[in-house]
């Protein structure tokens, strides 16, 4: 084997100490991608699961069924009350499920925000003609808040944050060993069932990828990186993680077919229905009936 | 005599123009335990997947237990045969570990091979137990330190009762402790004569733990394949393959040459 000979200025040793930090902020890309990481961690979690409570005593099947039916509800209705009625029930439901407010709280602010931010233009008069409620002036333009435009806004935001609240207080309170099982029960295709349950284990896989990527990045940058140098950069990670994800998925799929798999993913049996389960998909069924008349 | 498990008959694997694999032929009874060296990239990693009917051959053949593996017969019964006695652990555990908890992970094998719930639970139960990793079986795999997740993949592996078991760089990133404790579990699946073969760079486990041991060389062929003391003990042999390497150093005054790996020998003083 050749010989290693470092390089003279390798072996020069540094005397001076380094001068003090002056503080500083955390670069945008990192900041983001640990945000982006903590959020879908939080989200992907079912915290609740394993406690004891009203919507864990019910089949995945039963629960489930319940929730897509008061979705389906809350995405049809034209009505506000309707609205409000679902967010009542999911408040009931958390509460008798031993679920936190503030941890429902954090999974539908991020969503909310965005939406929120999305429909600030349905409140002026350009998007949504009406009667006039109120006149900004923002650098000489007027604009007017109409009470269709900010009665349209309001309840694209309220429908959204009730859509949100029902599906994270499923996912809070599902395992997601179950959440599969239920699935699969509710006889929704195998291929898909088995794309989002890839889906849902190595995102996490990628995310870490991608922080790591950041990282060693950061510990070799001693200067401010110029902006359109960082856009690259980012760029280029983007398409290895891509890469990466595609040699992850072949991989997978032949540990998957060395323990026998088909192409038909079997889990084992969630427990049947009882009374409590039939009594939810009842009273959830319902709410959709009513939905569709209001 | 021990029964045949698996038979290579001059089986090679290009990728475009280059080879992975050049011509490997060897058999493996039942209750040996192999050892595949090689250098890194020399096609050790692909001529597991072959041999777990991952990945095809280009040319030659292979059979398991008498029968020819190949894509067009690796369907139907024999293919169910075949995945529930081979089983393969993969270098990196998290891509074995694609369930959403450690439970499930284990169950995964044989339940896909149709075995009855109860029957899946007693084993995932047994295995859980023996491996002591009871306390994790609730837990997401993704959340596991290292030594956990091996522990997991070896359990995932384990439940569908394989008789050829194939390890690609089991110790890969495994502290010492763990590394003993996977010794002695080879050793105790060894005593149930399962047929084990293992593709490393770890020449402390190919000593204590295969009785045979075969070489690929920097050719993609087999450079040798003998008795584990006999190929070990062959410095020229293994400096030839990449195996080990040989370097100098300093001790105060005094110069060494000497390779590395349990194999070095300070023997050589300048």
């Amino acid at each position: 084997m050749a010989e290693v000979r470092l390089p003279d200025w390798l072996k020069e040793p540094r005397g001076e100490l380094c001068p003090a930090g002056k503080g500083g902020t955390h670069g945008f890309l990192d900041k983001t991608l640990m945000n982006i990481s903590a959020f879908m961690r939080a989200t992907l979690s079912s915290g609740a699961a394993d406690r004891p409570g009203a919507l864990q005593s019910l089949s995945p099947k039963a629960r489930i069924a319940g929730f897509l039916f008061l979705i389906l509800a809350g995405s049809l209705t034209g009505s506000a009350f309707m609205l409000i009625g679902a967010l009542v029930i999911t408040a009931v439901a958390m509460s008798l499920s031993n679920v936190s407010a503030a941890s429902l709280a954090k999974r539908v602010a991020p969503p909310l925000f965005f939406t929120s931010v999305i429909a600030i233009p349905v409140f002026f008069e350009f998007i949504t003609p009406g009667a006039p409620v109120f006149g900004v002036s923002i650098g000489g333009l007027s604009l007017s808040v109409t009470r269709e435009g900010a009665e349209t806004g309001l309840f694209l935001i309220l429908r959204v944050g009730v859509m949100v609240a029902l599906s994270s207080l499923l996912l809070l309170t599902t395992r997601q060993a179950d959440f599969f099982s239920g699935l699969k029960e509710l006889k929704v295709p195998h291929l898909f069932v088995t794309a989002l349950y890839m889906t849902f284990r190595y995102i996490f896989v990628l995310l870490k990828t991608a922080e790591d990527a950041v990282l060693a990045r950061k510990s070799r940058t001693i200067a401010t990186v110029k902006l359109s140098e960082a856009q690259g950069w980012a760029g280029s990670r983007m398409a290895l993680i891509l890469k990466r994800s595609i040699s992850y998925a072949e991989e997978v799929n032949m540990a998957m077919i060395s323990r026998g798999f088909d192409g038909r993913l079997r889990t084992l049996r969630a427990p049947g229905m009882e009374g409590r389960d039939y009594i939810w998909i009842f009273l959830t069924l319902f709410f959709l009936f009513l939905s569709f008349g209001v | 005599m021990a029964q045949e498990v698996l038979r290579l008959s001059g089986i090679s694997y290009s990728y475009g123009e280059g080879y992975a694999l050049k011509g490997i032929s060897f058999s493996a009874a039942q209750g040996e335990s192999l050892g595949i060296l090689g250098a890194n990239g020399s096609g050790k990693s692909t001529l597991l997947k072959i041999m777990n009917g991952l990945v095809f051959p280009t040319s030659g053949e292979m059979r398991f237990a008498g029968d020819i593996l190949d894509e067009r017969t690796l369907n139907g019964p024999f293919q169910r045969c075949f995945r529930e006695r081979t089983g393969f652990v993969f270098p990196e555990p998290d891509v074995q570990l694609f369930s959403p908890t450690v439970f499930d992970e284990v169950a995964f094998g044989p339940l896909q091979l149709g075995l009855p719930e109860d029957e899946v639970r007693r084993r995932v139960a047994a295995l859980l137990d023996m491996l002591g990793i009871s306390a994790l079986k609730e837990r997401p795999p993704y959340t596991l330190s290292s030594g956990e997740k091996k522990k997991v993949a070896i359990a995932s592996v384990l439940s569908t009762n394989p008789d050829l078991l194939l390890l690609d760089e089991p110790t890969n990133g495994l502290d010492p402790r763990t590394q003993v404790w996977l010794f002695e579990l080879l050793q105790g699946l060894k005593d149930l004569k399962k047929t084990i073969i293992m593709a490393t760079h770890d020449l402390s486990l190919v000593g204590d733990f295969c009785d045979r041991v075969i070489v690929i060389g920097e050719d993609h062929g087999i450079a040798a394949d003998d008795k584990a003391d006999k190929i070990l003990g062959d410095k020229d042999l293994l400096l030839k393959a990449n195996i080990i390497h040989e370097h100098t150093h300093r001790h105060g005054d005094i110069i060494h040459i000497h390779s590395h790996g349990p194999f070095s020998i300070h023997d050589e003083h300048e």
